[in-house]
């Protein structure tokens, strides 16, 4: 292999114990110079162990077959990468002599063939814990959504996706360039391809190295003792209850466990058939481009989630029950397993919060009831009534046309007159309604905020639809303006052409036209003054619906396990990796009155735990969204000519409610078919790793008598 | 006089790893030390008067029932009476007096601030570690005391190239060093916040490039 730079990379475990005794260094080599240490065996020659390694003595008793850990690290089998602390021992020209006395802070290491060395010690991640180390950030959310629902064409958010593409590939371009800049192109060496092939290794070496360490007494030189009469009954005593026991456990789950579980299943799928009808419900559309049910309602909506998260927990949980078949090492199911307790606490803290709120609402039913009344007979009606009246009369010595304001201010309290008629009829039901939404909250605090929600919108119809009429006439008397001042300037708009035209008008024409525009000009400050006030109040109801929209976010999305971890135990959220040069100095004066064999240089590996940023993400994305989308020029200048005001897309808004969702939930069948495909092989499993499991600690004890 | 132009300090223990550090501090003497001493010293008591300030602000709108009797000392009654000692001192009593005269909506934002601007760092210290076969680090320190520095590792299969690159920055052209990265948008620029001047900078890449590529780097000094 051509390794011509002669430099000598070792990664080396920092937990290895600093003794003088005599050992093997076993691990995986990547390639001729580059070595990853897994473990030192003690007191064991080296060519015992390269035959045992070779015939698999070492990795006897494994509790998941050796070959998963070998095709994980890329590797076909490990090797004696050198010796420990056995001074003046000959050593092959690519392996390496380490001396690890507790004199020495960091291990002092050399080989026959390396000019430089570089020793990266990493602290060895618990996969028990769930501890690991990734190159890339852990991803929160399912990343599966890309191109999933496109816009209409012609809408708001579709221009805005255009100018986004149209930037994205602007960038593309740019980077395209950038190629362009480099002078020469470096063809990676095999030892900058393997990290990636590290890391796996990194995260499997403690199972690896326990492993080898168990079996370490099969190897050599030592001769088993026979145990001692005490030993063996207490060895007896316990193998005994092992076996009384686990004839127990398997006549319960013989009998009683397979029936209990086709009666779980069924339970399980008779919930998916209905929830799949209800979702049909709530996701049918008349027409393809019309609006369902989920996107008018936000309890729908709510609900909707909710029965999704239902479809999907057990296909979650059968995929992290697999984890359970395979060694801890295997780090690709730990973003599952963040996010399926992630929706499951969310679920429960919802419910607890539901329980608290719903219990509250309805012992105070009939007082909440009342105050809401109030509110909304105050502010909906009350006050509007009041701002309408004060429009009429020339408000703030603004001498508006008293005429017009007249009639739009009667034809504005008529309606409202009749709403509040119709409020009132309502008042007595609400007191009922109240304790529904009390009791919808049993089934989470989101409801109830959905359902509060979802009213707000029923009992604010009329300002809806103030704010659309007053919207509506403004508009009209604006274009109208537009053209009439183009008549009085002597152009005229060329629709065809898209541009203004110089147009000679008749007399008639021209003086009807300037008198028309003169009418409309006078009348227009009336009109906008009806048309603001409801709009603001519109924009009012907006933000409101806007804070409840918050709040459920917050509910159904709330990263609180991950939060969690972060703080409990940070090593399981990786968020990269990260070096760090030890300083050698103290060490080279240390050693100096041996001969200093080779520069080396010690790098500490340690894992970056997941930013807060990275975490909320998504929040801030959605946040950026919705900035960019109220705050567009566009927007304003729909509200300046009172045209209506697009409301942002609810795939934008509403993205982050279904991260944690897969883009398309799996059928009923898949779900039948992944219940039931596990039974026989689940029901073997459930007797034999116990088994396993006790003899290895068994063999555990006896390894310590022999001590 | 706390801080210096960025300079550069360069770590080398072997040929195929090196790490320089960008930094405004300067090496450390003993009356630098004592200097600095000084200052922390001064920041907590200043950042304890206004944690005071506040407390007896909100004791003042909120009086709790004081404990005046010393309690055994592993209570949490301990605390409070440690807390009523305090507030009884004459520093307390000062406290006690000026809280009022200072209305809310100005203490609150300006103690914020004031908490802010005690917890930002003196110094500024950047760094890029180079490891032959293994990639590039950038780390920044972070500017308060409360979060750790921020590191970027960029794996060598990942560098599509290192480069110094110029821009301008006000009226001032500086001049950088970027690591353009494979299948990002944007690139990483070293030394972000400090941005030291040319000479640092092409220091910099001349010996990043010979470290990262041991020879193919070579040729490329020549050119």
């Amino acid at each position: 292999m051509p390794e011509h730079d002669g430099l000598m990379r070792i990664f080396w475990p920092l937990d290895l114990p600093r003794t003088h005794s005599p050992g093997t260094i076993v691990g995986w080599r990547n390639s001729g110079l580059d070595v990853f240490v897994v473990g030192v065996l003690e007191d064991v020659d080296a060519r015992s162990v390269e035959g045992a390694l070779k015939v698999g003595t070492l990795f006897r008793s494994s509790s998941h077959p050796i070959e998963r850990i070998f095709g994980l690290c890329e590797q076909s089998t490990m090797h004696v990468l050198g010796l420990a602390n056995i001074p003046g021992s000959e050593v092959d020209a690519l392996q390496i002599h380490a001396n690890t006395g507790p004199a020495y802070r960091l291990p002092l290491i050399s080989c026959a063939r390396a000019s430089t060395i570089q020793i990266v010690m990493y602290d060895r991640p618990l996969p028990t814990r769930m501890q690991y180390i990734s190159l890339n950030p852990i991803s929160l959310a399912l990343s599966d959504k890309a191109g999933m629902v496109t816009h209409l064409p012609g809408s708001v958010d579709a221009q805005e996706e255009q100018e986004e593409m149209k930037a994205k590939n602007k960038k593309e371009l740019l980077v395209e360039k950038l190629k362009l800049h480099t002078v020469s192109k470096h063809s990676p060496s095999p030892k900058d391809e393997a990290l990636p092939k590290i890391v796996n290794q990194i995260n499997c070496s403690w199972e690896v190295n326990k492993l080898l360490q168990n079996n370490v007494s099969l190897v050599g030189r030592r001769s088993r003792r026979t145990l001692s009469v005490s030993e063996r009954v207490v060895e007896s005593a316990t193998t005994m209850l092992e076996i009384i026991t686990l004839a127990v456990w398997e006549v319960l789950t013989l009998y009683m466990y397979p029936v209990v579980r086709r009666g779980f299943v069924i339970g399980l799928l008779c919930h998916r058939v209905v929830a799949e009808a209800l979702l049909l419900l709530l996701e049918w559309r008349p027409k393809p481009d019309y609006a369902a049910l989920k996107d008018i309602s936000a309890t729908a909506q709510q609900v909707e989630i909710r029965l999704q998260q239902f479809c999907y927990w057990p296909m979650q949980h059968v995929t992290l029950r697999k984890r359970k078949k395979d060694w801890e090492s295997v780090t690709t199911n730990h973003p599952d397993y963040i996010r399926f307790y992630n929706s499951l606490w969310l679920v429960a803290n919802d419910v607890i919060i539901g329980i608290a709120l719903g219990s509250y609402i309805i012992d105070n039913a009939a007082w909440v009831a009342e105050s809401i009344s109030e509110i909304l007979r105050l502010y909906s009606i009350g006050s509007l009534r009041n701002t309408i009246a004060w429009l009429m009369g020339w408000p703030a010595g603004l001498k508006l046309n008293g005429e017009l304001a007249t009639f739009l201010g009667d034809l504005f309290l008529w309606v409202i007159d009749h709403w509040s008629n119709c409020v009132e009829a309502l008042r007595p039901v609400l007191p009922h309604l109240i304790w529904f939404i009390g009791f919808s909250s049993f089934a989470g605090a989101s409801m109830p905020i959905a359902l509060f929600s979802d009213l707000l919108s029923i009992l604010t119809l009329h300002i809806y639809s103030f704010y659309m009429a007053s919207a509506r006439i403004y508009n009209w008397q604006y274009t109208i303006l537009l053209s009439l001042f183009q008549l009085f300037r002597g152009k005229k708009h060329n629709v065809l052409r898209k541009r203004i035209d110089s147009c000679d008008y008749d007399l008639d024409q021209l003086l009807l036209g300037t008198i028309l525009f003169t009418l409309l000009f006078f009348l227009l400050p009336t009109v906008v003054v009806f048309y603001l006030t409801f709009a603001t109040a519109r924009m009012a109801i907006i933000i409101l619906k806007a804070v409840l929209d918050t709040l459920l976010a917050c509910l159904n999305h709330f990263p609180l396990f991950a939060l969690m971890l972060r703080i409990k135990d940070s090593q399981r959220l990786p968020g990269g990796i990260r070096f760090e040069l030890r300083d050698t100095q103290t060490i080279m004066t240390r050693s100096s009155n041996k001969e200093m064999p080779l520069p080396t240089s010690y790098i500490s590996l340690k894992s970056v735990p997941l930013t807060f940023r990275a975490m909320f993400h998504q929040y801030f994305q959605l946040g950026h969204r919705i900035r960019s989308h109220y705050l567009s020029p566009l927007v304003i200048l729909c509200l300046a000519t009172g045209k209506f005001v697009p409301p942002i897309h609810r795939k934008n808004l509403y993205s982050l409610q279904y991260s944690m969702l897969p883009a398309r939930r799996a059928g009923i069948m898949d779900m039948w078919n992944v219940l039931t495909e596990q039974d026989p092989a689940g029901l073997k499993r459930n007797v034999y790793p116990d088994f396993k499991v006790n003899t290895k600690r068994l063999n555990g004890n006896v390894r310590r008598y022999h001590h | 006089m706390l801080t210096i132009v960025p300079h550069l300090r360069t770590r080398r223990p072997s040929p195929t790893t090196i790490e320089y550090t960008v930094s405004t501090s300067p090496s450390l003497t003993f009356s630098l030390r004592i200097l600095i001493t000084l200052t922390i010293l001064l920041r907590t008591l200043i950042g304890f008067s206004v944690l005071l300030l506040l407390y007896s602000r909100y004791d003042l709108a909120f009086p709790s029932t004081r404990i005046i009797i010393a309690p055994p000392f592993f209570t949490d009654e301990r605390i409070w009476y440690t807390v009523h000692l305090i507030l009884s001192s004459r520093f307390g009593l000062l406290a006690l007096r000026t809280a009022p005269q200072i209305p809310v909506f100005i203490l609150l934002p300006l103690s914020a601030a004031i908490l802010y601007l005690l917890s930002l760092r003196i110094h500024t210290t950047e760094s890029l570690l180079v490891l032959h076969g293994l990639g590039i680090q950038t780390s920044t320190s972070s500017a308060t005391y409360l979060s750790s520095a921020t590191t970027r590792f960029i794996p060598t299969a990942k560098i599509q190239d290192v480069l110094v690159n110029e821009a301008f920055k006000g009226f001032e052209v500086r001049y950088y060093l970027v690591i353009v990265v494979d299948e990002e948008e944007d690139v990483v620029v070293v030394f972000p916040r400090l941005l030291p001047r040319r000479a640092i900078v092409e220091r910099v890449w001349r010996g990043a490039m010979g470290c990262l590529y041991a020879v193919e780097g070579e040729n490329k000094m020549k050119v």
